[in-house]
Parts: C-alpha cells; structure tokens; sequence
C-alpha cells in the first residue's frame, strides 16, 4: 500500500515540474490570440490579428502583424537553415568522435578533456572569441560561424550522451562481424550503424535544438538579419513589448516543430 | 590498421574544435592582454585590463553577484532536477513513457529565447497569472513584484536550465545496477539507506555534469539579467557592456576572468567525483 | 526432529501477466541443512531465492524461524542471499564491501574491524582489503559477495548459482569450501545450480524444480535411485529412457513393452500397474556388456555405435532394434576391447530397472515428451 502512495506522488511531482517548465509556452501560445496588445492575463479577447491583420503602414515594429514582418520571416530562414546545419554537422562529428574514443588512442584523455572544453567555456566567450577571431584575421562574418559555434557547443553534450548510451556489447559485434570476412566499411554501415541509430539520430536533434532557441553564443556572430533569438532580441530592447512577439513566437515553436518532425522522419529511415 | 582508421575518425572534431574554438579563445586572451586605448585598442603587453577591473569598487560586488546566483541557480535546479530524474528512472516502468517525457522536457527549446521569458511577464508581471489570481483570492490587494528583481533570476535561470540537470541525472541512475540495489538491500540496508549508500552514490558522475552545465550555461549570461532582472550586475552582464561598447581589450579580459572561474569550479567538483567513470563505464 | 527454519506454502510468482515463475510451490527446509535446489535454466529456482531474501513480492505463505515473512522486507529477515551477478558495488573497496551489511546493522567500529578481517581471511582475500572492486577478477569479486553475506551471521545463506561461472577446478575447490563452512559454522545453506553433479555432492536435502514447480524432493539417494517423475529421473544422473505398456505380471515381476522387446523390471511396491503406459529406464552403470550381460534377465544384441570418454570412466552408446539407443557406462578397460559397428549383448537386472508412471509433475504432459526432452 505505500508503494502506491509514493508512486502517486511521484507522478504528481512530474506533472507539477513539466507544467512550470511549459508554463511559458503555454502562455505565449495562449496570450497570442489576445485583443490586447499589453501584456496581461487574464485575456480580453480572441484575434488572429496579430497573426495575420492588416498592415496599416505606420506602425512601430511591435505593431506588425507577423505575416507582415519581413525581417522576422528573414531571421527565421537563417535560424532555419543554421539549426539544421548545426543538427546535421554536430551528428556527424558526434558519431565520429565517439566510435573513435572507444579504443584505447594515444592520448584519449586529453582529446577528451579538450572536445569537453565546449561544453565548458561559457557561451559569451564562444560567441565573442569567434567574433574576435575573425577581425583578427580579417575575416567577414560568415552563415558557418553561425553554425559552428552552435556545433562546437553542442558536440560535448551530445558525446556524453552517445558515450553513456553506447552498448558495451558493440565492439564484440563489431569483431564478430570481421571474424565473418566483413570489410571495415561493410561493418560499419551493416553492424555499427543500425545499432547507434538512435543516438546518432539523438545527437543530431540535440545539435538541432541546442542551436535553434540559443541567444547568448549567436549575438556576437550574426550575419545580416541574424537567427530569430537574435532579431527578436534586439527588437524588444529598442521597441516596446506586446502580444505581437507571442505570436512571432508560437510561430517559431510551430516551425522548429515541424522541422523537427521532418528530421526525425528523414533520419529514422 | 584499426589505429590509423581511429586518428582520421578523430581528426573532424579536433579541427572543428581547434579552430572554433581553441583558437578563439586564444585570440581572446590574447587581446585581454592589449592596451586599451580608444577608440579600440592596441597591440600590446599589458595587464592593465585585469588589474583595472579587479582593483574597481564594483568588481566585489559583481564578483559576489556572479557566484552567488549562478551557484544557488545550480543548487535548486539540483534540489528541483534530482527527483525527477528518480522518478523518472525507478517509478516510471515503461521505456517509452520515459523516452516520451524526456522529449516533452526539450520541448520548451523550441521557442527562441526572448519570446520565452518574456511569457514570463504573463505570469510574473504585475498583470499577470499570479498577482490576477493574489489579488482576486483577496491575498493581497496591490500587485507583487515578483519580475525585475534578483529572484526572476533563479526563476527563469532554473526553468530554462533543468532539463540540463535532469537527463545526464538520469542517464546516471540508470546504470545503476538493479543487481545492486537488491544486493543492498539482502545487505540489511533500509530504503534510505539503500538510497543514500548506492544510488545516490553511484549517480554523482551525473550530478556533478548537470550541476556544470547549469553554472556554466548561466555564468555567460548577460541577456536575463540585463532584460529581466534589473540588470543586477554580473560578470557577463560587464563583458558585454564592453563589448557592446567595442572595447575588446578589457571585454576579453573580463571573459578571460569568467573563464578561470568556470575552469576553478569543474576543477572542484571533478576532485569530488571522477566524472570519466560516467562514459567509460 | 529438527526444526523447519523455512516453510513455504503454495507460492506464487508471477512476471508481468505472461510469465509465471512459480506456480504453487510448497516446501520445507530443516534448521542447518544444506539445501539444494536444482533444475534447467528459467525453472523459477532464482525467483525462489530472490522471494525467500525479500528482494521480490509473492502471493502465497512463507515462514523464516517460524515468522510469517509477508510485508517484511528484505533488511529485516535473517536471511543474506549471494547474487548470481556477485553486484560487488563497485564504488567501495573490498573491506568496505564486506563491512556494508555490518555498518547498516549498526555495529561498532571494533567489532566491524575484527569481523571483517576474519571473513576476509575465511575467504582467502588477505591483503586485497582496500582494493576496488574493478581490479579484481571475477573469482576475487565472487569471494568478496561471499565474505559480506556471512559476516552477517545470517540464520539462513542463499547462494544463487555460485559455481556456475567459475571453471572445473575452482568448482571443485568452492564446493569443498561449501561444505566445509557450512559444517564449521552450522549455518541453513540454500544453494542453486543447474548441474547434478554439484546437487549430489553437496546437498543433505536437494529439490529439482521444473518451470516454477517442485518436481521430487529428498536426499540426494532418493531422488537418484528412486525418482518418482520421468523429468527427475533424466534430470539428475544419466538414464536411458524407453517408453512402454506394462503387459502382464508374473511374481514380482512386470513385463513391459518397449518398441524392440519386452522388458522385465520389479514392481517397486504392491500397486496395480498392469495395462499402464508408463517410461522403462536403466541407468548406464547398471546396463553390463558381453559375458557379464549373459547372466541379466534382460538381454539384447546391440550394435556399438559410439563412446563419450570420462577419463576414469566411458559411456558407451548401443543400438537396438528399431534405432532406439542404450548407454551403459563402463571401466576404460573394458570399453577398449569394443569395436565400432560390433554386436554385442548388453543386458541388465530387472530389480535395477526404474519403472516411472508419471512424466513430470506439470499437468498435461505426455511420457514420449518428457523422454525425448522438450
């Protein structure tokens, strides 16, 4: 009879933990449909127009209507194009790494230390030292800076994860492929990959989403309009705060959904 | 053969990491040590960005600021994470159930940053969810301030951050042995102690990754204090400044300073516990 | 009389809602026996123990020193259980180890110190006290598993599969420290294995399960000479097996019909078993070859097919009529003399023959099944 109390309430205690962590977003995702254009529950009324009202011509940028504004579709087309580059690269570099880190190679350790430094280094410094770098070299700004200073974060997480997931069994599955004649490359795509699937597909949302909502790192690269953390960002330090930027954000919760969605399909096959 | 297979698998990484990163910062400790002269800098020795700011009135308060929240920050993510991460493990049976809650925790990083914690204004604001529902309970009759203060802080810093401290938690305890807890157990150890002695025991290489990546994630930044809290002042809220102000030479420095202050901190906690045990393992 | 220390009534396990793993499993073990449970992997015989330490819920009654165990979790019973996996933790050094069940016991420093030492002694792990676990080999790691379940004192040791991933000598040598221990310190020992070799050596009582039931038990002679189920029979010591009908009787004697011959065997007891379809079987030590087999009631040409060499012993297969195989196990000596694809007569004693009504004691099951081995 006790255990049934204490599994009650654990379940309690992870709805109340997922609810603060959502409450957020439901929020936005709620206020967005408000008449109101300041910022208060409870909500005055029910409007798509902060969606898709019409463009009067002389509004503050707090004012447009999302499908009006076009730097914010811009920015999201950069984030866009920069999250799932950063999803892809960091998969790749993930599953390398990490398939090579079993094996006892010179030096594993420091290599080690060193991938983890990404993961320690705090985000301004990434993302200033990036900036830095290339004025030092003279450099412009490029869409990759963006994406690799995503990646180069990313990557440590994601070796943790992939690391602490691998199945200790899977160089034994490996050798028995190679006692049966199979070449590396064989071995590889018929024996490695199946069995990583998933933490391959798993390191490569991790990149996705590490890099999609992320502020602190991009600031300092951004290129043209920048990513949409970005934009918006400096939008509302300079223009006051409405229920127009919910609606920016429930369509950017809407599109990294799908592109989510799109990824996990594509990289499930 | 197989060890020359091994360096090219590892040579993306290295260079991906050696120059988006290594060199970075290398650069930066580099220009820490410019002079600063306007309107940017100069090529240089000197340690005169350092001494600057350590021998400034405001560097105790900042320095004190930035340690306290980001460590308290940490420390109730921990206290908030750590059940659910047991929970998650030992009372949720079904694997997919697991996977499936684990998926709903990264949901939230699907929105960008800003728009997220200015949600918060619905909730914490003067309008919003919590003094509405106060005030109409009759609690109290003028509106708290719960946003633009020290506090908002934590509550932003840890809702954004948990799933940080929660998964490398859980993925801790659930290498955990059911071998060992048994064998605890048949050992006359009771409940609290079979938690105490093994299981939490054993789940520290996860504790001390999630409670790094929480301090580390919140040590840089610069965007919630400066929106959310009143700009309270911190050590990335400086570095910044400065550079939001092309002052490279001392922004670096400031950078350079917070660092060494992660590099102190993972020093201490990976004495308490020998994280490699999590992935060697 | 001896006490019973454990009495369990018609217990119940199930895994989930498809597997059950004990299914109405009643027994009793005498105070400072050594008990042996054995049968096939997946019998259920690990889920017995794991129910008896505490460690898994149960429907039905079971009794420790006479207390009902039911709602009394594993860190209040009498009982310290050796996991099959060892589960050495593997973030305390040996001593720690050891000492684990004393600490959580709430015993003092000194006496810990000196308990601990001693254990480590009886167990030969001298020396190895502040090791860690992950330097150690898995003979080392069993012994430390062993030294922290008896520094406990328990009134009952379980012990799940100690010998079963450890080689032939060391084997030998565990099951001579078994006993040992188990005389020197009067302790009820439970032990589980899947090799009849080990039951018989070791056990004063020993239990042979099959798939979450209790098929015989008793001493080891009983259920060797007289095994009262088909499964028993095959399951400790070899026999050959041949599914028959009793057709007549004649004195004492019964004649059963086999697929190449008649059989004679001796009725065990006064029952009525004319007409029953029932399994014949001979043990190989029994079945005599060439002029010894002229003397044996029972008697038929058979050709030498093959032979599993023992060292000190060597088992040779024969065929009779109808393809159907007969072992008998002879001196080295004597099988040299034997040349593949011969005839030659075996033949054996009828009072020597086991005659076996009942396959197994799981419903619903046929005697040719149980023979030729599901």
């Amino acid at each position: 009879m006790s255990m049934k109390v204490g599994d009650m309430l654990a379940r309690i205690y992870i709805v109340i933990i997922i609810l603060v962590i959502y409450a957020p977003m439901i929020f936005l995702i709620l206020l967005s449909f408000n008449t109101s254009a300041r910022i208060s529950f409870p909500m005055e009324g029910f409007t798509l127009d902060w969606y898709i009202g019409e463009l009067k011509g002389y509004e503050y940028v707090s004012y447009i209507p999302v499908i009006h504004h076009w730097q914010f579709w811009e920015s999201l087309k950069n984030s866009i194009y920069v999250s799932i580059a950063a999803g892809i690269i960091t998969c790749l570099l993930v599953t390398t790494t990490a398939l090579a880190l079993r094996h006892r190679v010179f030096g594993r350790d420091f290599l080690f230390y060193l991938l983890l430094l990404g993961f320690i280094v705090p985000g301004v410094l990434l993302g200033l030292g990036n900036l830095l770098l290339y004025r030092m070299l003279d450099l412009e700004i490029t869409f990759w800076n963006m994406v690799f200073v995503d990646v180069v974060f990313a990557v440590p997480f994601g070796l943790i994860l992939m690391m602490a997931r691998f199945d200790p069994d899977l160089m034994m599955y490996e050798q028995a492929a190679s006692v049966l004649k199979a070449s590396p490359v064989s071995i590889f795509r018929k024996v490695t990959l199946p069995l990583i699937r998933w933490e391959v597909l798993s390191a490569g949302i991790l990149g996705f989403l590490l890099s999609w909502g992320e502020l602190i790192r991009s600031f300092y690269v951004m290129r043209g309009v920048g990513t949409v953390s970005t934009y918006i960002y400096m939008q509302i330090t300079m223009n006051p705060v409405t229920t127009k930027w919910f609606a920016a954000g429930t369509i950017i919760a809407l599109v990294s959904f799908a592109a989510l969605a799109v990824l996990g399909y594509l990289l499930s096959r | 053969m197989v060890r020359y297979t091994n360096y090219l698998l590892l040579l993306p990484g290295i260079i991906t990491c050696g120059f988006y990163l290594v060199a970075p910062l290398v650069i930066m400790l580099m220009i820490s040590f410019y002079k600063p002269v306007y309107p940017v800098y100069e090529p240089g020795f000197t340690p005169v960005n350092y001494i600057n700011f350590l021998t400034s009135p405001q560097a105790p308060t900042i320095l004190i600021n930035t340690f306290s929240t980001t460590l308290l920050a940490a420390v109730i993510s921990l206290i908030l994470g750590y059940p659910f991460a047991y929970f998650l493990t030992f009372k949720i049976k079904s694997q997919k159930m697991k996977t499936y809650l684990i998926s709903l925790l990264m949901a939230p990083f699907l929105i960008d940053w800003t728009t997220k914690s200015v949600a918060w204004i619905a909730i914490l604001g003067e309008s919003g969810l919590l003094n509405s529902t106060l005030i109409s309970m009759k609690a109290i009759k003028e509106p708290l301030q719960f946003l633009f203060r020290r506090e908002t802080l934590y509550i932003i810093w840890v809702q954004t951050n948990l799933l940080f401290m929660i998964f490398p938690i859980h993925l801790a305890l659930n290498r955990v042995a059911p071998d060992l807890i048994n064998a605890a157990k048949v050992l006359k150890a009771p409940p609290h102690r079979v938690f105490y002695d093994i299981i939490f025991k054993l789940s520290l290489p996860g504790v001390i990754c999630g409670f790094i990546f929480v301090f580390v994630s919140t040590l840089g930044d610069y965007a919630t204090p400066m929106l959310w809290a009143g700009g309270i002042q911190v050590l990335g809220l400086s570095v910044s400044s400065y550079a939001g102000n092309f002052l490279w030479p001392q922004a670096s420095a400031l950078g350079i300073i917070l660092l060494v202050i992660a590099l102190v901190v993972l020093y201490i906690l990976l004495k308490v516990v020998n994280i490699k045990k999590l992935f060697y393992e | 009389m001896s006490k019973k220390i454990i009495a369990a009534k018609d217990l119940v396990k199930w895994y989930g809602k498809d597997v059950l793993a004990l299914n109405k499993v009643s027994f009793e073990v005498d105070d400072g026996d050594f008990f042996v449970i054995i049968g096939p992997s997946g019998c259920g015989k690990s889920t017995l123990l794991k129910v008896m330490a505490g460690i898994l819920d149960y429907e039905g009654e079971l009794y420790i020193k006479g207390e009902n165990m039911r709602d009394v979790p594993a860190y209040k019973r009498d009982v310290s259980l050796m996991l099959e996996t060892y589960a050495v933790f593997p973030h305390m050094n040996v001593f720690d180890n050891i000492a684990f069940g004393l600490r959580m016991l709430g015993k003092d420093k000194a006496e810990i110190e000196h308990d601990v030492k001693e254990a480590i002694d009886l167990v030969g792990l001298s020396g190895l006290e502040k090791r860690s676990p992950l330097e150690l080999s898995g003979g080392q790691r069993q012994r430390v598993a062993l030294a922290r379940s008896l520094v406990i004192k328990p009134s009952v040791l379980l012990l799940d599969e100690p010998l079963s991933h450890v080689d032939y000598i060391l084997q030998r040598k565990l099951m001579e420290d078994f006993k040992t221990l188990h005389t020197k310190l009067g302790q009820t020992f439970i032990l589980t294995t899947h090799v009849q070799e080990h039951a018989l050596t070791l056990a004063d009582t020993m239990v042979v399960m099959n798939t979450g039931v209790i098929e015989q038990m008793g001493t080891p002679d009983e259920i060797y000479c007289k095994p009262t189920t088909v499964f028993a029979a095959r399951f400790v010591g070899d026999i050959s097996l041949f599914p028959g009908e009793v057709t007549s009787k004649e004195d004492r004697e019964y004649f059963v019909k086999t697929e190449f011959g008649e059989l004679k065997a001796l009725a065990p007891n006064e029952t009525e078993l004319v007409g029953k379809k029932l399994a014949y079987g001979i043990r190989p030590e029994f079945v005599k070859i060439g002029d010894e087999a002229r003397s044996c009631e029972n008697k038929y040409k058979a050709k030498f097919v093959g032979h599993y060499y023992f060292g000190n012993l060597v088992e040779c297969v024969f065929e009779v009529k109808g393809g159907v195989t007969i072992r008998a196990t002879v001196p080295p000596e004597t099988a040299i003399n034997l040349r593949l694809g011969e005839t030659y007569a075996v033949g054996w004693h009828p009072e020597d023959a086991i005659m076996l009504e009942k396959p197994s004691v799981i419903e619903g099951l046929d005697i040719e099944g149980v023979i030729y081995g599901k």
